[in-house]
């Protein structure tokens, strides 16, 4: 370093661009951490990946396309996770409400012969006013999110297990009575030539609209704002409660979506579905580099992360991994992710 | 300390400079935001690392690794920042990490609290030392960190702006206690932005301009102008009176009949009858003790805080109003610059650009959609008026020196274009440059009809830019002066309640 300052002058300025290209080169490298994890998990996937007939088994893309239809519930979740801890919030709820939404669709379906319009527009409907109630809780009364979610989490759980008789309800199909419309077994299919599993569809539209959403509109300012600073933005006319209500809604609304598509994977709807998922969807928010005090990350980021456990668990799979080591290397992965966090370059002195 | 350099990243923020205290003596340590003198001084406290150069203790040389190593070497810093535990009391936050212990291992509480009532007690704070911190004022805190440092009976104390949050007359008794520290045997940095302070408890100045030592002067001789203009680098002629008051107040915008809001919560002095008007391009200054109510006067015309019940009139443009919340004052055309940016003010992670239109995002939005161009020209138009200095508008607000981050922040507050614009101490830890483009800013504000509030603990300042001051005590109204025909004194007088100024009074406020 001394070098540098007393060395000529032509050294001086030399040196200045590389300072300058490196600080510019290391906060991108951070900002998509989740996708550098991702193309390097790739990476390895393929290398490792067992071969059939010189055919590289995980590049298949029927294998891809399972990957993607394997992570697209706690996707769903990840994406409705990701705005409420951007806000600097938790949701720990959307486990039971996924459970309580499958439970829901698959009782109205077969149990009360409902259209599959009605129940879809009934579940979400459900799932959003769970969200509304629970953001309302924490926006109006000032109870911590983790608290409220917490509480929610036990209830939608509950409802669940009243609503099934504590059953888990199987779903046939037909037109007769106690069968639900063949429409709903759609879920469960692929299409385009039998490529693409529907399930993955719906998560990837959830995730574009997400992204978007998070990008163009005023609302999503607001939600950055509130994350980075809450008092700050409050102060500067951020309308604070409604958005803290609306962000819990939309987060209900899609553990609402992801039970109904969750029912019509699996043909039942099952009282205990969903049981641990909330930390599925944080853990990928948190590997897709979302920070949880809030304001920083995006639904990009979480995509990536969902897209990177996938992967993992996927070529785990085809190597016959045990699937308790595959845990062990799931939780190293989340204790990388959210350390390398801690190296990100300085913003603040 | 000989030769004393330390790089951030590729940015010198120390470079080669020397540095001495002796003992009994009181050394100021001058210089702009960004000068190096918060890095020079956590190199001297064991904060910062990693440097170059050498540091030696009645001739020895030493080197520290932690805070905790130079505490035990006799150095102890009072931070800028107040490092206290919110939740924890005043006692313990004064007795953190070293708790005195009974023959049983458990903490000795009546002793901290005995021991802790008398050091408050000595340096003349009246706190009750088994409140908890987070119920304190800013300037009470300040006081709590202070009298931490005392307690450690440290031979170099380096006190970091001590008085940014303090009234004028809590910062008499602080130099009280300072003078106590000096006949003692004590060496003490003083940092401070105050120059009327150096004069009256420096023996020697140092000023330090982008890392360097560039002059000393005996703090006794030394006039504003060449500390201003070694600190700057040139000469800085507009300080004060940077406020055209050759203009003739409008109409009246603003006016306040006898408020009185009751809402009765810990360390708060809400409203208690207050009368004063504010004319359209009209500076008015809020002055007072600490805890005279200046903040939660604001506070009340922003509407926040919590409710309560609510006696008077606040009559904005003629028309009443009760102010719910902030969107509903900024629709009304009310905007306020918070006492703490850091905490009150800005999401310091977050872009410059954020920070800079997040009171209007909604209003350049069509349908909820934001422009991401519109977002730019609004908020390089701002950072351009109020020049702040940056890099990119991308750069995270709090890379940005304090100055520059009050900019950013009275920039957002002018983009709502307020009618009435509300400032809560606008030059806290701000340096001398920015101090006076602020108050250009307030001035050109004022001069396109916009009515200025402007709370401060700073005479000088209230005096330099309002053109009439309300002097708060206990939540009301005392004195309101005419600014053209009173002194800084008077003012200072006026807040502690002393009956001299009497005749200065133009006219009684309540």
């Amino acid at each position: 370093m001394s070098g540098q300052a007393s060395g000529p002058a032509p050294t001086a300025t030399l040196g200045a661009p590389v300072t300058r290209r490196r600080r510019e080169f290391l906060p991108t490298v951070f900002k998509f951490q989740s996708l550098f994890g991702l193309v390097l998990v790739f990476a390895a996937a393929v290398v490792y990946s067992p071969t059939k007939n010189g055919q590289v088994l995980f590049l298949d893309s029927g294998n891809l396309f399972n990957v993607v239809r394997s992570i697209s519930e706690i996707g769903i979740l990840a994406v409705g996770m990701t705005l409420v801890i951007l806000i600097g919030g938790i949701d720990l709820s959307v486990g039971s409400v996924l459970g309580l939404a499958s439970v829901g669709s698959a009782s109205l379906l077969v149990d009360n012969g409902f259209g599959v319009v009605p129940v879809v527009l009934i579940v979400l409907a459900i799932g959003l006013g769970f969200g509304v109630v629970q953001g309302v809780a924490i926006a109006t009364f000032g109870i911590q999110a983790f608290i409220v979610t917490l509480a929610g989490m036990q209830i939608a759980r509950g409802l669940a297990r009243i609503f099934s008789g504590g059953q888990a309800i199987a779903i046939t199909y037909g037109d007769g009575p106690g069968q639900a419309p063949v429409v709903f077994s759609l879920l469960g299919e692929r299409t385009f030539g039998g490529l693409v599993p529907i399930p993955a569809l719906i998560f990837i539209a959830v995730a574009a609209v997400a992204v978007v959403l998070l990008r163009v509109t005023s609302f999503s300012r607001h939600v950055y704002a509130i994350g980075g600073n809450e008092k700050a933005a409050r102060l500067s006319g951020v309308p604070v409660m409604r958005v803290k209500i609306v962000v819990f809604g939309i987060c209900g609304l899609l553990a609402a979506l992801a039970g109904i598509v969750h029912a019509g994977q699996l043909n039942f709807g099952g009282p205990n579905d969903g049981t641990g998922y909330e930390l599925d969807a944080i853990a990928a928010v948190v590997i897709g580099g979302t920070s949880l005090s809030g304001g920083r990350g995006s639904v990009a980021g979480t995509v990536a992360g969902a897209l990177l456990v996938g992967v993992l668990r996927n070529i785990l799979a085809l190597r016959n991994i045990d699937s308790n080591i595959q845990l062990l290397i799931i939780g190293l992965v989340i204790v990388l992710a959210a350390g390398l966090q801690q190296f990100r370059p300085a913003s603040v002195s | 300390m000989i030769g004393v350099t330390k790089s951030f990243g590729g940015v010198r923020a120390v470079a080669g400079a020397d540095f001495s205290v002796r003992a009994g003596e009181v050394h100021a340590l001058l210089g702009e935001n960004g000068a190096g003198k918060s890095t020079l001084m956590k190199v001297l406290s064991g904060e910062v690392g990693g440097y170059r150069g050498e540091i030696r203790i009645g001739g020895d040389p030493v080197r520290f690794t932690s805070p905790a190593d130079a505490q035990r070497a006799g150095i102890a810093m009072i931070h800028q920042e107040l490092d206290l535990v919110p939740a924890l009391s005043v006692a313990e936050n004064v007795f953190l990490g070293r708790e005195p212990k009974t023959a049983f291992g458990t903490v000795d509480r009546r002793r901290m609290l005995r021991e802790t009532a008398a050091q408050l007690d000595r340096t003349g704070v009246a706190i009750d030392p088994r409140r908890p911190v987070e119920q304190l004022r800013t300037g009470e805190q300040q006081l709590v960190t202070i009298v931490k440092a005392l307690s450690l009976d440290a031979r170099v104390l380096i006190m970091d702006e001590p008085t940014s949050a303090l009234s004028a007359h809590e910062v008499d008794r602080l130099f009280a206690v300072i003078a106590g520290l000096r006949r003692g045997g004590s060496g003490i940095v003083y940092i401070s932005h105050r120059m009327e302070e150096i004069g009256k408890v420096a023996d020697r100045a140092t000023v330090l301009r982008n890392g360097e030592v560039v002059a000393e002067f005996d703090a006794r001789s030394m006039t504003a102008a060449q500390a201003s203009e070694a600190m700057v680098g040139r000469p800085v002629h507009l300080m004060f009176r940077a406020a055209d008051r050759g203009r003739p107040p409008g109409e009246d915008l603003l006016r306040i009949e006898n408020l009185a809001v009751r809402r009765s919560r810990p360390g708060r002095r809400d409203p208690a009858g207050i009368s004063l008007r504010v004319a359209r391009g009209e500076i008015v200054g809020l002055a007072g003790l600490l805890g005279a109510g200046r903040t939660e006067l604001l506070e009340t015309l922003y509407g926040v805080g919590a409710k309560g019940p609510w006696q008077g009139r606040i009559i904005l443009g003629g028309k009443e109003i009760r102010p719910r919340g902030p969107r509903q004052a900024l629709r009304l055309g009310i905007a306020l610059v918070p006492e703490d940016r850091r905490i009150a003010g800005l999401a310091l992670e977050h872009s410059v650009l954020a920070n800079t239109v997040m009171s209007i995002v909604d209003r350049i939005a069509l349908l909820g959609l934001v422009s991401r161009r519109r977002e730019r020209s609004a908020a390089r138009a701002s950072t351009e008026r109020l020049g702040v200095k940056l890099a990119s508008l991308a750069d995270p607000v709090g890379s940005l020196s304090g100055g520059n981050q009050q900019k950013v922040v009275l920039g957002r507050n002018l983009l709502t274009e307020p009618r009435l614009l509300l400032l809560d101490e606008p030059t806290r830890g701000v340096d001398v440059g920015a101090k006076a483009e602020i108050y250009r800013l307030l001035g050109e504000a004022a001069s396109q009809g916009v009515g200025v509030l402007l709370a401060s603990s700073e005479p000088a300042e209230l005096v330099g830019v309002c053109h009439r001051v309300i002097v708060l005590r206990d939540g009301r109204g005392r004195y309101e002066l005419d600014t053209g025909k009173v002194s800084e004194a008077d003012l200072l007088a006026a807040s502690m309640g002393e009956g001299a100024v009497e005749g200065l009074v133009v006219g009684g406020a309540e």
